[in-house]
């Protein structure tokens, strides 16, 4: 999918002027609340028009001031998840499922809806309305029904931000799934780095109605460490634990990682801040942190006034995060040994 | 027998009447309602005020203005005695137009509200499913407006039933062709059949409590979006 944007939008004291090129399967629309994501969607998906400019989806134009091209939303083939669920409250679920499906030419429906609902598990709900679903369920069929259209592209608009946290990362595998398993490549708007990360493989940068920058996720993640309350976050997939001690202890890369014992015995993604990782120069005799990792350094990086160090544990990848005193002390530099040291209880399962 | 045959024909030709306002009403007062809720032309404020003149317009000013139109010398008299109709004054359809006017603002104000309920989300919606505005009304405007559908219709129907004033006008009091329950019941009056204007006044009274009773008693199960 290659997406070309140039174009211009004023609406009230809020201008939105971006030029930009894209291409990729999996691009996310990242920056801070009123920085212009959610403007983009609605101009993406012909729900309003720039005031001037083109916006070209596989060099098709769907909208082009300038030749007075305006392709309407119900044309475009561009299908949206919403913030909100957005279900027909008056239909079943099926008939939900297949409000976009049965609108989509013939020739181009190549999604049948037993496979959605098996992908999905939606399969028990078909005949129930929308209002005796959860809230996860509601946005697994709202994801269903956008798929069930067949579309060019797929829009998703903060479809996590009205989730409870836990639930939040119970759907992103479904959105990767999804994406994957139908060849359907997304846009995906959010403000959370962590969802950028999970999400996408590149990240157009919003700030105030403007393109900031266009970059990995995880180049972004970097960036942002030192103004980050919560510094860089380690998204670390931990297999299945065993008990020791009081403590589970979870296979990570070449060795094991030990965690608080309720942070449940399942394998599964967990997080920890750059801020949680404390390094030291030689083994500590003793330390009350329950986990202490001999790593090599890998890379340094300034973030605004710290330092990002990418630590390789056993083949594992970790950062932390030092301020340049620190980084004096310990002589750090690209290629020597140190110590992490990291809390049992500072692992956040996500 | 409670009613005599010229109080039950008054009664038919009522039901009649406001049948036929609530069927043209919904055709005519849905595309205005939807626009009203809708747009955000400089038109919205003189719209809305016109369609709720009635509201507030003594219904003989209405009826005077819709008899001048619809007379021999007025526009919609030349129309219609053009197309072979006649003059509408005096005519049942002539109570049928002037009624129109007259209830509009009970068809579209509840419609209107219903559809600024829905909110653009759900339109929105259907559109990036491929649905075009037209088939998006029909599929998703519709259904989701049902109460107001139903509010409007009984408001409308009801709010006809009871009009005097501009019957008098347009209508006058012709049985079976303009003398409608509300005249037939003045017309007791002024001929001291107190028994007879008692009886009618008693079904125009339990009829429209039963009417409101029924709106206010049901409540739709509010629909999440």
């Amino acid at each position: 999918m290659e997406l070309q944007l140039q174009l211009r939008k004023q609406q009230g004291d809020f201008s939105l002027e971006l030029d930009l090129k894209v291409s990729g399967e999996r691009i996310g629309i990242f920056g801070p609340s009123g920085s212009g994501k959610s403007t983009l969607v609605n101009l993406l998906a012909g729900l309003t028009r720039p005031d001037s400019g083109q916006i070209l989806l596989d060099g098709q134009p769907l909208f082009d001031s300038s030749n007075r091209v305006y392709l309407a939303p119900h044309r475009r083939r561009i299908a949206m998840v919403f913030q909100q669920h957005g279900l027909f409250p008056h239909l079943t679920v099926r008939k939900n499922l297949l409000y976009g499906h049965q609108r989509c030419p013939a020739d181009e429906q190549r999604i049948g809806l037993d496979e959605v609902a098996e992908v999905l598990e939606i399969g028990d709900l078909m005949e129930q309305k929308p209002d005796t679903l959860s809230g996860g369920q509601s946005q697994r069929v709202a994801l269903g029904r956008a798929i069930l259209a067949s579309p060019r592209l797929l829009l998703m608009d903060e479809p996590l931000s009205a989730l409870d946290d836990d639930l939040r990362y119970r759907i992103i595998p479904y959105l990767n799934l999804v994406s994957e398993r139908f060849r359907i490549p997304f846009v995906f708007i959010s403000h959370s780095l962590v969802e950028m990360r999970l999400m996408a493989d590149q990240v157009a940068v919003l700030e105030k109605g403007r393109l900031a920058g266009l970059v990995s996720p995880e180049q972004l993640a970097r960036q942002r460490m030192g103004q980050s309350p919560t510094g860089y976050i380690n998204l670390l997939k931990l297999g299945v634990p065993v008990e020791r001690q009081g403590l589970l202890a979870y296979p990570w890369a070449g060795g094991e990682l030990l965690l608080s014992g309720n942070a449940g015995t399942e394998s599964g993604l967990f997080e920890l801040s750059s801020k949680d990782i404390i390094l030291c120069k030689r083994h500590p005799d003793a330390i009350s942190a329950r986990n202490l990792l001999p790593c090599t350094v890998r890379s340094l990086f300034e973030a605004g006034s710290k330092i990002g160090v990418e630590l390789d544990c056993k083949g594992g990848t970790l950062v932390a995060e030092i301020v340049p005193d620190a980084a004096r002390e310990l002589e750090v530099t690209v290629g020597s040994i140190i110590w992490a040291a990291i809390k049992a209880s500072a692992f956040r399962r996500l | 027998m409670l009613l005599s045959a010229s109080d039950l024909q008054a009664i038919w030709l009522t039901i009649r009447l406001a049948s036929v306002v609530t069927m043209i009403l919904l055709l005519v007062g849905t595309p205005v309602a939807w626009w009203l809720a809708r747009t955000c032309s400089w038109a919205k404020g003189p719209l809305g005020a016109m369609v709720a003149l009635p509201l507030v317009l003594p219904p003989s000013v209405l009826g005077f203005y819709l008899l001048l139109a619809m007379g021999p010398n007025g526009p919609l008299g030349w129309l219609t005695t053009r197309l072979g109709v006649g003059p509408l004054p005096f005519t049942f359809w002539g109570l049928v137009l002037a009624s129109v006017f007259y209830s509009l603002p009970f068809m579209v104000q509840p419609l209107q509200n219903s559809f600024e309920a829905i909110g653009e989300r759900p339109l929105q919606v259907a559109a990036t499913l491929g649905a075009s505005p037209l088939n998006a009304f029909f599929t998703v405007a519709l259904p989701l407006a049902k109460p107001g559908f139903l509010t409007a219709s009984i408001m409308t129907f009801a709010h006809t039933v009871g009009e005097f004033g501009v019957v008098l006008m347009i209508g006058g009091n012709i049985p079976g062709v303009t003398r409608v329950a509300s005249v037939q019941i003045y017309d007791h009056v002024e001929a001291l059949e107190y028994g007879q204007a008692h009886r009618l006044a008693a079904v125009m009274l339990i009829f429209s409590f039963l009417v409101l009773l029924g709106m206010y008693a049901w409540k739709p199960r509010p629909q999440k979006g």
